[in-house]
């Protein structure tokens, strides 16, 4: 009897251990698969530089659709907002207005189209997968639209020297995802905001009779995803050098995929910021180790796919084995 | 089944529980929220596997069943939250999984007509008077419950299982209900059936075993045995019949609350007026549907009205939304813990912190922090008031029987100070000795000088705790009695007065 319930309390720690450290654990066992196939070109210097780099739009995105998913719904314009906020800053700056103005208004302008996505997900009362489906296609098309078709470059160089940056091989990029990362961790942990929003994605209902504003709360949501999205799209702008209308197209998968990977449940009501950082890091070096191993990049599509499945499926099997 | 031990991480959840089905009997389990019942029943349907002891099914013995072995040896289980598939019609419903089929060339085919001539034969037996092509959906939940043990019985089952199965119908469909239980009954199956409703017990029960935290206390024949005694056996304790204060008086009480001329807009309330004095619990009788709950949501603003007004402590308080009514001191234990009350992803205290924090918040809930410490001290001060039965404060509030989860829900509301109270069903679904704490707590609630206002539909419950009844009719209030005046058989006869209609609602319904 008491051999049996230490084994109960072990694998019930276990599965605490899943919990909290588990996308942790697959980051670090493609680190070191990677390592092992191809050791002379991953310990290099510039690879903590370049998985950070080509993480860190996929980090900003993600965690605005954590929020999104954290509500029990969906955010698919997130790579729309990120070209139409990315193309409305280069046209900014390439007329002339300073890029503090316009990185502040091309965030500002992210803010908006989540607000966008908010009112109408609130006054129409459809599922956010059909408004964001929907914005979608409209934002992109207005990207094409006002850039004619046509890429934007020849930014100020303040702007470009600025986002080439690193500080101990860390890009300015990557910092900017942390910080963001900082302030949402706090957000969800330690205001009312995040525990109403966590409130809300567990039950609607008890939510609106706890007094929660429901519909101001959705809102929020929808703000904080356009605002995540509209910093992806200066940090993108930063990295590429110029502005495309075709810019993170498909990007909302890999946002998607990170915060699910992370461990947000895709009912809502649960989910951390860490984990979502952690599955952002995670589709990074899986980018980044299809790079490095020279697999082609139509193929690397169906590896992408497949590791999502594969990767998400994972914890759901350790977790099920856990609850026995 | 015999000696049935279930451990759970840190839980003894069964110990040594010894039970027994004979054909054509109705024996029922009783026994408090978290005494057993539904670990036992699991254990039968193969949902888990006991730690130690044996189970016999028809002479065959086994240590543990899986949900095939349970099917497979003719039990049937009809839980609460009924399984019937609302997209399916009911004859797909009854034969889901075993459809009968024919030969078509060389494939084969469902053959509905084969369907339809069985699910007809089913539906008379359980005396369901519908097209056996309806959509489920399309089905009030006592006949959807009819489709269920329908179900059971195209299954071939020898032995059926119903959890709590009259918590959610009136009367006269309890009374189809337990008809067609004899008539089961009569046809050799056996029944087991969990109930908290002594009364219910005494009238369809042959045979009672009664579970106390996870032990068995015994088996009883019904006949001999009362209702005291039942109650005895399951809480260890008399239950007194009422929570009022002899000789109470609030004639010359102050008012504190008042609802002045509440009207919906969809006339589900019209024009209803009343008054609560301080001491006094208030409550609410009717028919289901009478509007009591309706009303109780427009006051506190989750509902929207279309005119009226409400004063709390005399001052008029505007009440449209929940958050407002919050502000205001109003507090609502809502009838649906699941659906209305708890949040699932939350433990014990988050759900009760929540609530102050939104009070004590600005900016419709949205700005402030979270402080660990005030929650944790308001987590651990409603546990303490509420005598909440949990190991920590972090636990799961999922893992909670429904008695304790009701009083982390009016944990919540004391932790934020409310002053006015509306319990909307406070018992719906507890067992008898949490129904007893709750009572006593409404009690001392009103005694502190807060308002406590309660629909309930368990006419006992409100003879038991109320001090003032108001009865709502195609809501209005038609009468109101003292405590000292009113009677089951004075309550009932307001609620329906208009007969004919009122009759043929009841049974549809």
């Amino acid at each position: 009897m008491t051999a049996e319930n230490k084994v109960k309390q072990n694998t019930l720690s276990f599965k605490q251990i899943w919990q909290r450290y588990g996308t942790l654990g697959i980051l670090a066992l493609l680190l070191v698969i990677l390592a092992v196939l191809k050791p002379t070109y991953f310990f290099q210097s510039s690879t903590v530089t370049q998985i950070l780099s080509q993480s860190s739009v996929n980090i900003l995105i993600a965690l605005g659709e954590f929020f999104a998913i954290l509500i029990a719904g969906i955010d698919l314009s997130v790579g729309s907002v990120v070209a139409l906020s990315g193309m409305f800053m280069a046209k900014l700056m390439v007329s002339g207005t300073t890029p503090v103005l316009a990185v502040l208004l091309g965030i500002f302008m992210g803010a908006m189209l989540g607000f966008l996505n908010g009112i109408l997900v609130n006054s129409t009362g459809l599922h956010p997968f059909i408004i964001t489906l929907g914005t979608q296609a409209i934002f992109r098309g207005v990207t094409l639209i006002i850039s004619d078709s046509s890429a934007v470059f020849g930014f100020p160089a303040g702007f470009t020297k600025f986002m080439a940056q690193r500080i101990f091989y860390v890009p300015v990029a990557a910092l900017i995802a942390f910080a963001v990362a900082l302030v949402l961790a706090f957000l969800t942990k330690k205001t009312k905001l995040g525990r109403n929003i966590y409130a809300l994605g567990g039950n609607k209902e008890s939510a609106w009779y706890s007094g929660i504003n429901v519909k101001l709360h959705m809102l929020i949501v929808f703000i904080i995803s356009g605002i995540c999205a509209g910093i992806a799209g200066v940090v993108l702008l930063g990295r590429v050098g110029s502005a495309e209308p075709a810019a993170a197209t498909g990007f909302e998968t890999y946002a998607i995929a990170a915060a699910i990977i992370g461990g947000t449940s895709f009912f809502g009501g649960k989910g951390k910021i860490f984990g979502v950082v952690m599955g952002g890091l995670i589709i990074g070096v899986i980018n980044f180790g299809m790079n490095l191993l020279s697999v082609s990049s139509t193929l690397q599509q169906v590896v992408m796919g497949a590791l999502i499945i594969g990767s998400v499926t994972l914890d759901r099997f350790v977790a099920a084995e856990n609850r026995r | 089944m015999k000696n049935v031990v279930k451990k759970f991480p840190g839980v003894t959840a069964l110990s040594g529980i010894t039970f027994d089905i004979l054909a054509g009997e109705v024996h029922v389990l009783l026994g408090e929220n978290g005494a057993g019942k539904s670990t036992l029943m699991k254990i039968l349907s193969g949902v888990h596997k006991p730690t130690s002891g044996t189970i016999n099914l028809g002479g065959k013995e086994f240590t543990g069943l899986t949900p095939k072995d349970s099917r497979d040896n003719g039990i049937s289980v009809i839980y609460q939250e009924l399984s019937v598939i609302n997209e399916l019609s009911i004859q797909e419903n009854l034969f889901v999984g075993h459809l009968p089929t024919k030969k078509l060339g060389f494939i084969n085919t469902v053959d509905y007509a084969q369907m339809k001539e069985h699910t007809k034969e089913l539906l008379e037996k359980v005396g369901l008077n519908r097209d056996p092509e309806t959509f489920v959906e399309n089905l009030s939940i006592s006949e959807k419950q009819q489709v269920e043990i329908a179900k059971a019985l195209a299954a071939d089952s020898k032995i059926l299982i119903m959890d709590e199965p009259t918590t959610s119908l009136t009367s006269s469909e309890v009374a189809h209900l337990f008809k067609v239980v004899r008539q089961l009954k009569k046809e050799g199956k056996g029944i087991v059936f969990i109930s908290h409703k002594l009364g219910e017990i005494m009238e369809i029960g042959d045979r009672v075993t009664v579970l106390k935290d996870g032990t068995y206390v015994g088996t009883k024949n019904v006949s001999d045995v009362t209702q005291d005694d039942l109650v005895t056996m399951m809480v260890g304790r008399q239950i007194s019949g009422s929570y009022q204060h002899e000789n109470a008086d609030f004639n010359k009480a102050e008012v504190i609350f008042e609802v002045k001329n509440l009207t919906r807009r969809d006339g589900k309330v019209k024009n209803v007026s009343f008054k609560l004095r301080r001491g006094e619990i208030l409550g609410f009788s009717g028919l289901v549907g009478s509007g009591r709950s309706e009303m109780m949501n427009s006051i506190f603003g989750a509902q929207p009205r279309e005119s009226g007004e409400i004063y709390i402590y005399g001052q008029k308080a505007d009440c449209l939304t929940p958050y407002q009514s919050i502000k205001n001191g109003l507090a609502m234990v809502t009838e649906n813990r699941r659906e209305t009350g708890f949040f699932h992803n939350f433990n014990i205290k988050k759900n009760i912190s929540v609530l102050p924090f939104i009070k004590k918040s600005s900016g419709g809930g949205t700005v402030g922090l979270i402080s660990a410490e005030q929650e944790e001290k308001w987590a651990d001060e409603q546990k303490q008031r509420l005598n909440i039965k949990c190991y920590s404060t972090a636990q799961g509030i999922t893992e909670l029987s429904g008695g304790n989860q009701q009083k982390v829900i009016l944990g919540k509301w004391l932790a934020a100070d409310s002053q006015i109270i509306i319990f909307d069903e406070p018992t719906k679904g507890i067992d008898v000795g949490s129904k007893g704490e709750i009572y006593t707590l409404m009690r001392k609630l009103a005694d502190e000088g807060k308002g406590v206002l309660v629909v309930s539909s368990e006419l006992p419950e409100l003879l038991a705790v109320c001090d003032t009844i108001s009865v709502f009719r195609e809501g209005e209030i038609v009468a109101t009695f003292d405590r000292k005046d009113a009677t089951e058989e004075k309550l009932v006869a307001a609620s329906t007065a208009e007969k004919g209609k009122e009759k043929k609602r009841d049974s549809r319904k």
